[in-house]
């Protein structure tokens, strides 16, 4: 990076908040999932106010700028462009309030989403949206991915639960969307914003709702001998009209080797298991498990059995949010798709998915958020093998396509990124994207700002080429599900 | 719009829509008559409407149930009413997922009755929700007492179809309950009062529908007793079975029942003698659950309850909060409605500034809101002393909002025509005006839609 901007930057934010040595940028060349790209320099702002300054440096320069959080993303929402300068939250990282009276906390965006839920635990309150990498995501990131997480079911992802934002914008210029005031007058610029991916700006402060802990919690796993029982059971229950507050299914394939890894105390033989968790008053929680237990077995529900303690109850979520870690164990290589179906759709969607596993001979596990249709299938390969991972491609293809065929959509938590953005085409049509681009470009004109993500450059879906999975992809601890 | 442009407006509209489908309206937006109206059958056709707008430098008003028409400035004018009642299928309903995708002339009853064969529902009970086409619905993001449990609109609806201001058929979002591809044009429209684009479509997720509910009416002799008792239920273990959760002001209730006798809409004549008894404040409480759940609700409300309501009794008393609004206006011509949204903590201190400076300018204050979200609902009935004047309520609803906590906003919705355009309906707002104005240019730059209602 040009010594000039450097000596900029470092006087912005000063001396030691300035990374451009290239073994400390390094650590900044890739997120979660399977892209890497080097930055020219990471800076540490500590204030709106350098972020700003920050910013306008780069857009006076026309310097790429990409915004980064913990670095857990799964879709390269973090990857930097070519010689950008990488915005980190991570010394904005201060909870700024935290409001009861309102159910409001004021955050900045560096905050660690679990660490938000911590702080106010003590006043009978927590942050609800929850993604399996919520002991070290940041909630900025999860405002730029619109977030889930297994509890979102009952509850909603990160853009139900945010009333206000402070933004900067490409060129410095800093803006308020909203406030504590669920509804406020004029255009819902706080909900249009959360889930733009960092390309519309730059987030220096939210203020999101917090949510009464529930009084009661059942936790219940029903294990089954057939998958297609349990995806069963997954349309039964959503039908039933009890809304769970996480429905979860993983695979026996999944079972075995988190089993080998944590030890949560799974059945090895069985091809699949739910994990159900119910929340509430303490008469509905009781009434609703065993109506939930009632539905399963009647299912074929081999058995379902329920967490005596809480201490139980985190056994069984540990294997559930540990999951891909468990993978690294077992495969040298895996990739992994976030598609979502209608949740009907759910048991002829695993079989399709049985199929295409068994055509390629690669292994296809499932660990997913059934309740909402949300899956994770991860394809195992070889990545030495090229063969393997070339058919570990043909496979992520032919399964997004089926999810597409079904009325589904290419991502819903994980974003679309520098992954898929190629995929848009396949659910937008280019005058969709054209609306897409011209709002862009109101917030972010030069596309200076998070460049070369969400939007395709081409606006035809030509073929639905997965991404390339690279060889050995080692999950971070905590990577999320 | 010249006598000459007139007809060859008639004539192009013609032959996008059809000449049977192209009529007078008599029905005024704000003192405006709308030139033409036209009733197109699919997206393509609102575009065409659309373009010969763009083309002619024509203004067009978007209309549904016409429910809300008068919440907003006076148009400019209103060369064409592009009125979306034949926009009126269920596109696709597929009650196993709990989903279902409609086109934005439907009316949101016939939605729900559709729903209903499955006893399924949006949880969502705004005034006037029947009669209100879906598509006006997400345009004018409206809360009911619903809200207050179940959350609103932006909750609901997961997929929009929309023509913009320059005429492009475009959508957001999808037809499955979790989706995070694109930008979320959802939270863009809703609300936006179709001032960047005309809805035609949208989908939503649903729900199974309450088993059973009961409501408890806790009377209390001022606001902010009846406020520390909404905290300590909103504290409680029961806050996870709340469905509703309303404030109820003493000359509410006033407006929660039929009307006692038809009378001149003019004239202040309660069926009651005013301040004969201090009245109470009431908090309405919704519960739903199983007989163990409510029994339990019962039991720990305790001494608090003055009324318990169950079945038909209760059907009726929610339909009369939700139609609060509805009921001052029909009685009362003149009357002022203001949406006050503030923070939950702030409810208390934004009824006050309302009793406050009401009286000050001969109007009587009337409040019912949703205490567990902060969406007040405020009336103001001007009182006989003399022919209310324009400056009266732009005097008012200056001096309430002076009194406002921060953060606050109050929006008027309603008040005669004849004051709009001397003060601000909207209002402030903490949400950058610059860019929503950039917004409104990159969707609609030639201004075609709505121009002069909304803020933008």
């Amino acid at each position: 990076m040009n010594a000039s901007i450097l000596r900029q930057l470092r006087k912005i934010v000063g001396k030691d908040s300035v990374l451009d040595r290239p073994e400390d940028l390094a650590l900044y060349e890739y997120d979660a999932g399977v892209e890497k790209s080097r930055p020219g320099a990471v800076v540490f702002p500590e204030n709106t106010e350098q972020v700003s300054k920050t910013l306008r440096l780069a857009s006076e320069n026309k310097i790429p700028v990409v915004p980064r959080g913990a670095g857990t993303g799964l879709s390269g929402g973090a990857i930097a462009a070519q010689e950008a300068i990488v915005v980190s939250s991570s010394r904005l990282n201060r909870i700024l309030e935290i409001d009861i009276p309102n159910q409001r906390a004021v955050v900045q965006p560096g905050v660690v989403n679990l660490e938000l839920s911590n702080a106010t635990a003590r006043y009978g309150y927590y942050y609800a949206p929850d993604p399996s990498s919520q002991k070290a995501c940041t909630i900025g990131g999860n405002v730029a991915e619109n977030s889930g997480g297994p509890h979102t079911l009952a509850l909603g992802v990160t853009v139900n639960h945010v009333t206000g934002l402070e933004v900067v914008l490409p060129d410095g210029r800093i803006v308020e969307f909203g406030g504590k005031v669920q509804d406020s007058c004029g255009l819902d610029l706080a909900g249009f914003f959360v889930g733009s991916e960092g390309t519309l700006g730059l987030t220096t402060r939210i203020t999101v709702k917090l949510t009464r802990i529930p009084e009661s919690v059942a936790t219940l796993l029903a294990i089954y001998n057939s998958v297609q029982d349990a995806a069963n059971t997954v349309v039964a229950i959503t039908q039933s009209g009890i809304t769970p507050a996480a429905l979860e299914m993983l695979d026996g394939w999944l079972l075995r080797a988190v089993e080998a890894a944590v030890h949560a105390g799974y059945p090895l033989d069985a091809a699949a298991v739910l994990l159900i968790e119910l929340e509430g008053m303490k008469e509905a929680v009781q009434e609703q498990a065993d109506m939930v237990s009632a539905v399963c077995m009647k299912q074929n529900a081999r058995e379902v059995r329920r967490a005596r303690d809480e201490q139980q109850r985190q056994a069984l979520w540990l294997g559930r949010k540990t999951a891909f870690g468990a993978i690294g164990r077992v495969a040298t290589s895996y990739y992994t798709q976030d598609a979502v179906i209608p949740r009907t759709k759910v048991p002829e969607t695993l079989a399709e998915i049985d199929h295409i596993s068994k055509k390629y001979g690669l292994t296809v596990a499932n660990v997913f958020h059934a309740g909402d249709g949300n899956l994770h299938p991860l394809i195992l390969f070889d990545g030495r093998d090229a063969r393997q991972t070339e058919d570990s491609r043909k496979v992520g293809k032919e399964i997004m396509s089926y999810c597409l065929s079904v009325g589904g959509s290419i991502t819903g938590e994980h974003g679309v990124g520098s992954e898929k953005k190629n995929l848009m085409p396949c659910m937008f049509t280019e005058d969709d994207l054209d609306v897409m681009v011209r709002l862009r470009n109101v917030f972010n004109p030069d596309s200076l700002l998070n460049p070369q993500k969400v939007i395709p450059e081409t606006r035809i879906c030509r073929e639905i080429t997965g991404p390339l999975p690279k060889a050995k992809v080692e999950p971070l601890p905590g990577v999320p599900v | 719009m010249t006598t000459a442009t007139g007809s060859a407006v008639e004539h192009e509209l013609a032959l996008i829509s059809g000449k049977d489908n192209i009529a007078e309206e008599t029905r005024d937006i704000s003192g405006v008559l709308p030139v033409i109206a036209v009733s197109p059958r699919s997206a393509e056709e609102v575009a065409a409407i659309v373009n010969v707008a763009n083309q002619r430098n024509l203004v067009i008003a978007p209309a549904g149930g016409f429910t809300r028409q008068q919440i907003g400035g006076a148009p400019e004018r209103v060369d064409i009413l592009l009125r979306t009642d034949r926009l009126n299928r269920v596109r696709h309903y597929d009650s196993g997922d709990l989903t279902i995708g409609v086109d934005a002339g439907l009316s949101f009853g016939e939605m729900q009755r559709c729903l209903a064969e499955h006893r399924q529902w949006i949880p969502f009970d705004p005034c006037n929700g029947s009669a209100s086409s879906v598509g006006g619905l997400l345009a004018t993001a409206p809360s009911g007492p619903l809200k207050s449990g179940h959350g609103g609109l932006r909750d609901f609806c997961i997929g929009v179809e929309f023509v913009t201001g320059d005429g492009i058929v475009a959508k957001g979002g999808g037809r499955v309950v979790k989706n995070v591809a694109g930008y979320d044009l959802m939270k863009l429209l809703i609300g936006s009062y179709g001032s960047l684009a005309v809805i035609t479509g949208a989908n939503f997720k649903v729900f199974p529908e309450f088993r059973q509910t009961r409501t408890f009416v806790c009377a209390f002799a001022s606001l902010t007793e009846s406020l520390m008792f909404r905290t300590q239920v909103l504290n409680s273990p029961l806050s996870t079975s709340i469905a509703c959760m309303e404030i109820v002001s003493p000359k509410a209730p006033e407006y929660l029942r039929e009307m006692p006798v038809a009378h001149d809409p003019d004239d202040y004549a309660p069926s009651e003698p005013l301040g004969a008894v201090p009245g109470e404040w009431e908090i309405a409480l919704r519960f739903s659950g199983s007989e163990a759940v409510l029994a339990r609700c019962s039991r720990e409300l305790g001494a608090a309850v003055s009324r318990e309501l169950a079945g038909a009794e209760e059907t009726k008393f929610w339909h009369w909060i939700s139609q609060f609004e509805e009921s001052v206006l029909q009685r009362h011509r003149n009357a002022l409605v203001i949406y006050a949204n503030v923070a939950i903590n702030d409810a208390g201190s934004a009824i006050e500034a309302l009793e406050r400076s009401a009286p000050d300018y001969n109007f009587l204050p009337a409040v019912v809101g949703r205490a567990a979200t902060g969406n007040l609902i405020m009336g103001l009935v001007p009182l006989p002393v003399e022919p209310p004047n324009v400056m009266q309520y732009a005097n008012c609803v200056s001096a309430f909002r002076g009194l406002l906590p921060p953060g606050s906003s109050a929006m008027v919705a309603r008040c005669p025509k004849e004051a709009k355009g001397h003060f601000d309906l909207w209002g402030g707002t903490p949400t950058d005006v610059k860019l929503m104005r950039q917004i409104k240019q990159a969707l609609d730059p030639k201004n075609v839609l709505n121009r002069g209602r909304f803020i933008v």
